[in-house]
């Protein structure tokens, strides 16, 4: 295993108490072939893989049925489960209710909280563009969060279980009664669905309204009930699951809300999305992968695990494992995932109006905070190019865009670290590897519609930065790279705000003006083409998986390059700093400033950076309010401030 | 280490006291205004939590310092400017708070990402970043502009490693980490000192910081057969690393490093920490005045909380900020000048602390070697557990 943090810190001080080189003993490899797990291990790998899988049920199956019926990843349900344990909480510290009170409690107040979600955060959108829910979803996730963290702070807190303490021996471990009810609960919720959707009216009403809204409407269908009773339903299971696990660990606090969605939402992919039965075994399936990854690599490889399951599973099956052949196809066949919209004429003289005072801003007495905030918001906004060109123009929902700036940063710091190459060159050199490493990695996945795109890129997102952490060798793991020089140009160190403000802003602006003259081109109405239908695109004998390839080559480059230069600013990475909200951050920019459309997305880049900055007065409140303000926006302008190109 | 000296204390803070009434004529016009410390850390976000926590320990030291008459007769203040630990926004911060001259220091920021890509902007404006939780190796080699109150994980695992080995006598250990820089550090000390005093270090796992399951890897951890798990974690997933060891059936000794210790390990574990070892840097029967100070004052201030790790970086921090002002004045480059200066400042994790020039950190953390016993922290008694 190598070591390099202390080799490299060692050969600058010289100090005799460092570590050796061999202290990464623990390596994965070596536990491989050296130990032997016996059989009874391998039925303990077994148990605790089912356990988990159990707790990841429980969020799987509440995705699932909104999944089913409103074709909606509902990223606001790690946020229900967290309000859910927090009710709890409530309910068992203060109030000392007994458990099945508890559980009524936590129903009901998730419940209500669903279908407040529902009627005003979704409802209205119902006729908008179907990525605005999504976007809202991700809004009311922030808002509900950041009230949970507000009421009750952000440090953890302690939720003891009401079951009594007995243990079972099962294997060489033990189980409780905790993880019998929380089974009981997951295999029963997703029982009583499946008899719900196949024997009830409401249930045939649910399925009707999930196969055809329309013509489920014309027989008399009230779809908004149903929309109502489905996210009661699974906002009920939402907040009893995120109690119940609360207790299993003894531990809740705000940060579990993603978490919970990201695993739910692999589980719920891995059985099919929308498929109720399927999501449990999906989750019993992925906890088991996981278990015996940490079996055969070592904790470090765990989620890796989760994450390439999932990849395999959409590119073989994308309909899930226990999608039936007769399936309707999941996604509609044309492009009505992203509806066109008239976009906003901006003249052009206003256009380069605004661009020469950017460009002469630093004459003037702006403070270096004001320019650094730029400076930001031109990196997210090449960031939000590259998205824009991949989602908007080509219809191909990345929700895993932070790896392509990841790959950007490395590469380029690596090489101008360990080869001496030149900062300028080894920012295009991080430009051209994003390309090319990106595009080959999204390649399996060129084959998916709509929402499978997003899911698949998220997990394509989450394995990227996995590697970054284990492939020590080359990326220092952990310790990550520091002393990354600064920005520099033939020869110049570029170190002075004014000048990195520049020199971002004209890398940007070249790259938007490059891409305006695409999407004129005839290479950018082929790209809208597959976009809007790719069955018509394909009979024009457009080849789908070249010019998707174009697109993600020439939208990796930008990426590339704002994560190289971000690495030079920043002087040093690792592999928290391109995460996961990174990726969420460059997908509002975009659907804000409207998909596909150039000019949307620099302004949405300069909006999302700059309102948190303008709120800051607002301390810890500063994040509600940017929620808040986003909900507003999708609300009220749908299409994005800029429309959809 | 150092011990615990009442001598040498007070006369290093009768020095700092003394040095700082031979600088005050000069250094500082009359002003009503307080003296503005800048703070970059996360108050929302997944880190939210530490924020608040560097926000109690601040708020009660910076009471202290009023009430004994603030920074020459000024009061001192901080404007604490939330990151959410996202680099983006620490520079952006940066930014400002260089560019307000009326901030002469600036403390934070919380995770290594977010503090080292400021420490360029801070190096460059001649601005001193007080990274007092900055433990990454490379933290200081930023620039000398950057110093911290950091305990050095080389000077902290092999403490945590003497008690494991000498103290306790194991023999054959499993070592759980965080896999993060801090983590990851942490644990190479470890394994290098545990291993030159005697020890067989026969499993290592990095964890991610939100995992929460950790059965299957402490089957990994059961099939090494170790007579000891040593957890490099914090408190939240020591806590629960402690609850699914006993789950699975581990009964071996567990020892865990001082970022454990809080009052949340002994809510959050129950009765799964009970016997657990913990290497830390005071502890609350601690005879050292300081300490006492520090506790008594937590406590009435915070209605009766106890104070944690984290309180006492940020309580030491601004202790530290209030005695590098009352050398260096309001004068940026005075106050990098003076914290080569500054020596023997009381301090609940080091007793008293001074910079080591070279190094821009300070040497020399307390020890303590506590295990929880009825649900409370106390000093260990050497009995095996």
């Amino acid at each position: 295993m190598p070591s390099w943090s202390f080799a490299r810190a060692s050969s600058r001080s010289g100090t005799a108490s460092r570590p050796d080189p061999t202290a990464g003993a623990g390596a994965p490899a070596a536990f491989l072939s050296t130990r032997g797990s016996s059989v009874s291990s391998w039925l303990d790998y077994t148990i605790n893989g089912l356990i988990v899988g159990n707790v990841y049920a429980l969020v799987a199956v509440g995705l699932a049925l909104i999944f089913g019926v409103s074709r909606l990843i509902n990223f606001a349900q790690g946020s229900i489960y967290l309000v859910g344990a927090y009710i709890g909480w409530v309910a068992v510290v203060q109030l000392h209710t007994p458990l099945p009170l508890t559980i009524i409690v936590v129903a009901a107040a998730a419940a209500i909280v669903g279908l407040i979600i529902e009627r005003f955060g979704l409802r209205p959108l119902q006729n908008s563009v179907r990525i605005a829910p999504l976007l809202a979803t991700i809004g009311i996730s922030f808002v509900l969060d950041q009230l949970v963290m507000l009421t009750f702070s952000p440090n953890p807190r302690a939720l003891p279980s009401q079951l009594p303490d007995v243990r079972f021996q099962v294997g060489g471990g033990t189980i409780g009664p905790l993880d019998l009810l929380i089974a009981g609960v997951g295999l029963t919720s997703a029982l009583l669905l499946f008899v719900f959707l196949r024997y009830s009216k409401l249930g045939w009403a649910v399925r009707a309204a999930s196969q055809d809204r329309d013509a489920a409407m014309q027989m008399g269908v009230d779809v908004n009930r149903v929309n109502q009773a489905v996210f009661g339903i699974a906002a009920a299971l939402g907040g009893v699951s995120g109690m119940l696990v609360g207790m299993y660990y003894n531990q809740i606090d705000t940060a579990m809300s993603l978490q919970a969605t990201l695993k739910g939402v692999v589980a719920e992919v891995v059985g099919g999305a929308g498929n109720v039965p399927g999501a449990v075994i999906g989750s019993l399936l992925l906890g088991l992968v996981e278990s015996y990854g940490v079996a055969v690599f070592g904790t470090s490889y765990r989620n890796l695990f989760a994450f390439l399951l999932l990849v395999v599973v959409l590119v073989l099956r994308p309909n899930g494992l226990f999608a039936s052949a007769r399936q309707a196809p999941p996604e509609p066949l044309t492009g009505t995932f992203i509806a066109p919209s008239r976009p906003v004429r901006i003249p052009r003289w206003a256009l380069a109006v605004a661009a020469a005072i950017f460009a002469i801003l630093p004459f003037f007495p702006v403070s270096f905070y004001v320019l650094q905030t730029l400076i930001n918001a031109w990196l997210l906004g090449m960031l939000a190019l590259s998205l824009t060109l991949v989602a908007g123009t080509m219809g191909q929902v990345s929700l895993g865009h932070a790896a392509l700036l990841a790959i950007g940063a490395y590469t380029s710091a690596l090489l101008s670290l360990t080869l001496n190459v030149p900062v300028g060159l080894a920012v295009i050199g991080g430009g051209l590897m994003s390309a090319a490493l990106g595009t080959l990695l999204i390649s399996p996945s060129f084959r998916l519609r709509g929402h499978y795109v997003s899911i698949a890129t998220l997990a394509i997102g989450e394995i990227v930065s996995l590697v970054i952490l284990n492939w020590e060798s080359v990326t220092r793991g952990p310790i990550g790279i520091s002393g990354i020089p600064p920005l520099s140009l033939f020869g110049y160190d570029l170190i002075s705000p004014s000048s990195i403000y520049w020199f971002s802003f004209v890398v940007m602006a070249v790259l938007a003006l490059l891409q305006g003259r695409l999407l004129t081109s005839h290479l950018g109405r082929s790209f809208r083409a597959i976009r809007d239908d790719d069955i018509a695109a394909r009979a024009y004998g457009l080849s789908l998986n070249r010019y998707k390839s174009l697109a993600f080559i020439f939208g990796g480059f930008a990426a590339g390059v704002s994560g190289g230069i971000a690495a030079h600013l920043y002087s040093y990475i690792n592999h928290e700093t391109f995460n996961t909200q990174q990726s969420i951050l460059a997908l509002t920019v975009v659907i804000l400033g409207g998909l596909g459309n150039v000019v949307g997305a620099i302004v949405g880049a300069v909006a999302l950076v700059g309102l948190p900055e303008v709120f800051r007065i607002a301390a810890e409140y500063r994040i509600l309010i940017y929620g808040i303000v986003l909900l507003l926006l999708v609300r009220f302008r749908p299409q994005g401030l800029l429309g959809t190109i | 280490m150092s011990n615990i000296d009442r001598r040498s204390l007070v006369k290093g803070s009768l020095a700092a006291m003394m040095a700082g009434a031979a600088f005050s004529r000069g250094a500082f016009a009359q002003s009503s205004e307080p003296i503005l410390l800048g703070v970059s850390g996360p108050l929302t976000g997944p880190n939210a939590q530490y924020g608040t926590q560097w926000k109690q320990g601040f708020d009660l030291a910076l009471d202290e310092i009023q009430a004994a008459g603030g920074i020459n007769g000024r009061k001192l203040a901080y404007q604490f400017e939330d990151s959410q630990s996202d680099p983006r926004q620490s520079v952006a911060i940066a930014q400002k708070f260089v560019s307000n001259p009326a901030i002469v220091l600036e403390l934070g920021d919380f995770s290594s990402p977010a503090s080292m890509a400021a420490s360029p902007i801070y190096q460059r404006a001649g601005l001193v970043q007080f990274g007092f939780t900055n433990s990454h190796p490379d933290f200081t080699k930023g620039g000398d502009f950057m110093w911290s109150t950091s305990v050095s994980q080389a000077d902290e695992q092999p403490l945590l490693a003497s008690y494991a080995v000498r103290r306790l006598g194991l023999k054959k250990l499993a070592v759980l980490h965080l896999n993060t820089d801090w983590g990851r550090t942490s644990r190479d000390y470890f394994v290098n000192a545990a291993k030159e005093y005697g020890a067989e270090i026969v499993v290592t796992e990095g964890y991610i910081a939100e995992e929460r399951d950790f059965r299957s890897t402490l089957v990994r951890v059961r099939d090494a057969n170790p007579d000891g798990l040593i957890l490099i974690s914090y408190y939240s997933d020591g806590a629960l690393i402690a609850r699914q060891a006993r789950q699975v059936g581990l009964k071996q000794v567990i020892c865990a490093a001082s970022s454990v210790y809080s009052p949340k390990f002994l809510e959050l574990g129950g009765e799964a920490v009970e016997d657990v070892h913990v290497g830390t840097r005071y502890f609350p029967e601690d005879p050292r005045p300081e300490v006492q100070k520090f506790i008594s004052g937590f406590k009435k201030k915070y209605n009766g909380l106890e104070p944690d790790a984290f309180n006492a970086y940020a309580y030491d921090a601004m202790n530290m900020a209030a005695a590098v002002v009352r050398i260096g004045g309001t004068d940026r480059k005075a106050i990098r000048e003076a914290f080569t200066k500054v020596k023997d400042v009381p301090s609940v994790i080091f007793g008293t602390a001074t910079f080591d020039v070279a190094t821009r950190r300070v040497k020399g953390a307390m020890n303590a070697e506590l295990v929880v016993r009825k649900g409370q922290f106390a000093l260990w008694d050497g009995k095996p557990t």
